[in-house]
């Protein structure tokens, strides 16, 4: 069953969540392939500061500053898009949510953090 | 191409009218797959803009007017090209 | 009834979290400077917050979105960057004077030294978030923050003139200042508006996995919990405009406004004062604190929640740590916690449209919203308050520079 949806207002800038319910990044932008042989798709969802450079001057700026990198997953990762779109597969193994990897390391040194 | 390169670029025919700008993309999701179906273009109301006003679907459209891409001619960063018996859809 | 219980203990624990600094300055410097003559605006104000924050909680248990989410959605990056950094740096004020403010209150307490009582305090918070569950944060620092209920019983023993009290709540025109008082009903107005209690309190629906069936909830712990926070402010203006106008005193102190319980109610009147301006302070700087951490968490997309382990949301961690800390060393410069406030009421105030649209977009989306989209008495509310708030945001920093912060 298909449904119709805005790309903008339905996909861009919408939470995404792992298999486990993890929330692991925003839909920062979306590759598109075959808009030049009049088919085109959704190819994959780009996510980390890199992909900002598209979403205007702050958006540059933003992706300079964050020293950008970026995860490419490809669409068909994306099991459901409902209010967050949900992956079909873990974070980790999607290379989602590293920058919470990167700073769970500092905070468990912190006791009590388990 | 990303899609931020085509929200917001101008839209004309082949025969030059202008038409607008494009608000969004319209899509059709798949069990695996997003295609792209058409393009939200042209003279929408503030509310529509602003994503109000919606049809009732199960999903964010703004509109139920949509440009089919079959009539799309070029596009990319600098604008979209559609052919000129396109408008009045 | 256990589920009704349960729902009055968890309102009561709110309430006294809906009175902050903000609220403690203003409310008595309207009522020294004017007296009655606030009362209304007041009013106007907790109307607002009942209405942006009765929104707010429905977007999250219907379309399950807290502020920050919808303000990304509706707005995009470029301009959701913009709200988010305005939102952080207000935040970020607020909690620095709320530290301030709490350090003040122990001092008075205590008679130790500020400086020393700013790292005590720094500290005490960041434990207490760290170590204790969140309901028991809540309750504690609820209940403690109700002993600022002594201030409505030391305004009506200070006897007022009850009518000169009833007239306050009809707008009239000022005498002397028209640019003072004006600047006042923006302070006023911000006090009692401020965002973060909202971007915290929606972050806590969607957390608790809200659903439609708890809009009931949503409605009463919104006019309930900010109804009787609107009933503190009053009093506490009302105490002023009995106590501290005729005696020609200007409250530029925390001190001197738990002077107002002070006077009619004696010792133990001003150790309650005290205590609930601690734990009310308190409470919100741990909210103010989160909802920083939330809203960063929210517009980049990590894992947030308050009742995840800390190593699961652990940029969320590192946030309201970095958070606190920073707070702290704004404070220990020695910057004047009230001064400190004032300028983040209005500041706040000014960056209030760009969360506000969001959600009153969000909250009108059929396709979020279902049928608990915004009915016609919501949107005229949400539509006249977004003019009121956007006709704030205008003019509150030129009233601020005209008026030299209300000096005059």
């Amino acid at each position: 069953m298909s449904k119709e949806i805005d790309l903008g207002l339905g996909v861009l800038d919408h939470q995404l969540v792992d298999s486990e319910g993890r929330r692991c990044g925003k839909v920062d932008d979306l590759e598109l392939e075959g808009v030049a042989d009049g088919r085109p798709a959704v190819a994959a969802i780009l996510v980390g500061a890199s992909a900002w450079r598209g979403r205007g001057v702050l958006g540059r700026l933003a992706a300079r500053l964050a020293r950008g990198r970026m995860t490419r997953v490809p669409w068909q990762e994306v099991a459901d898009v409902e209010a967050t779109l949900k992956l079909r597969r873990k974070a980790s193994e999607l290379r989602l949510g590293r920058g919470d990897d990167r700073a769970r390391r500092i905070v468990e040194w912190i006791p009590g953090a388990r | 191409m990303r899609v931020t390169d085509l929200l917001g670029v101008p839209v004309r025919t082949e025969s030059g009218e202008s038409l607008g700008h494009v608000h969004d993309i319209r899509g059709e999701l798949g069990a695996r797959s997003l295609r792209v179906t058409g393009l939200v273009v042209g003279r929408l109301g503030l509310l529509e803009r602003l994503g109000l006003g919606a049809p009732r679907t199960p999903l964010r459209v703004r509109t139920r007017d949509v440009l089919p891409w079959s009539q799309v001619v070029r596009a990319d960063r600098c604008g979209v090209v559609v052919r000129s018996q396109a408008k009045g859809d | 009834m256990k589920n009704l219980l349960q729902v009055a203990l968890g309102i009561l624990a709110a309430i006294g979290g809906f009175v902050d600094i903000g609220d403690l300055v203003f409310n008595v410097q309207a009522g020294a400077a004017f007296g009655y003559r606030l009362l209304w605006v007041v009013v106007i104000g907790v109307v607002g917050i009942i209405v942006y924050s009765e929104m707010c909680g429905r977007v999250a248990a219907v379309a399950g979105r807290p502020v920050f989410d919808a303000v990304r959605e509706r707005l995009g990056f470029s301009v959701g960057l913009s709200a988010l950094i305005a939102s952080e740096i207000v935040n970020f004020m607020t909690l620095a004077a709320e530290v301030g403010g709490l350090a003040i209150g122990l001092q008075l307490l205590s008679g130790l030294p500020f400086h020393l009582l700013a790292l005590v305090a720094a500290l005490a918070l960041g434990l207490v978030i760290w170590v204790l569950p969140f309901e028991w944060i809540e309750r504690l620092f609820g209940y403690m923050g109700l002993c600022l209920l002594v201030f409505a019983v030391a305004a009506i023993k200070l006897h007022p003139d009850w009518s000169a009290v009833a007239d306050g709540f009809v707008p009239s025109s000022p005498p002397g200042d028209r640019l003072v008082y004006a600047y006042f009903v923006i302070g006023l107005l911000g006090a009692a508006m401020t965002p973060y209690e909202v971007y915290f309190y929606s972050s806590g629906a969607v957390e608790e996995g809200w659903t439609p069936k708890d809009l009931g909830l949503n409605r009463a712990n919104a006019l309930i919990g900010y109804g009787l926070g609107g009933f503190l402010s009053l009093s506490l203006m009302i105490m002023a405009g009995a106590l501290f106008l005729p005696n020609g005193i200007e409250p530029e102190l925390l001190g001197t406004v738990a002077l107002g319980a002070q006077v009619p109610l004696g010792t133990i009147g001003l150790l309650l004062a005290l205590l609930g301006i601690c734990f009310a302070v308190g409470g919100a700087a741990i909210d103010t604190c989160f909802s920083g951490a939330y809203n960063l968490a929210q517009f980049f997309g990590w894992e947030w929640g308050k009742n995840r382990t800390h190593a699961e949301a652990p940029r969320f961690t590192l946030a309201w740590l970095v958070l606190i800390v920073l707070a702290l060393g704004v404070t220990m410069t020695g910057i004047d916690p009230v001064m400190l406030t004032e300028y983040a009421v209005i500041f706040s105030v000014v960056a209030l449209p760009l969360t506000y649209l969001p959600i009153l977009l969000v909250a009108n989306d059929r396709a979020y919203m279902g049928r608990y989209v915004n009915g016609r008495v919501a949107n005229a509310f949400g539509v006249v308050y977004l003019l009121v708030i956007l006709v704030v945001a205008v003019t509150a920093i030129p009233l601020m520079l005209l008026t030299n912060q209300g000096q005059g």
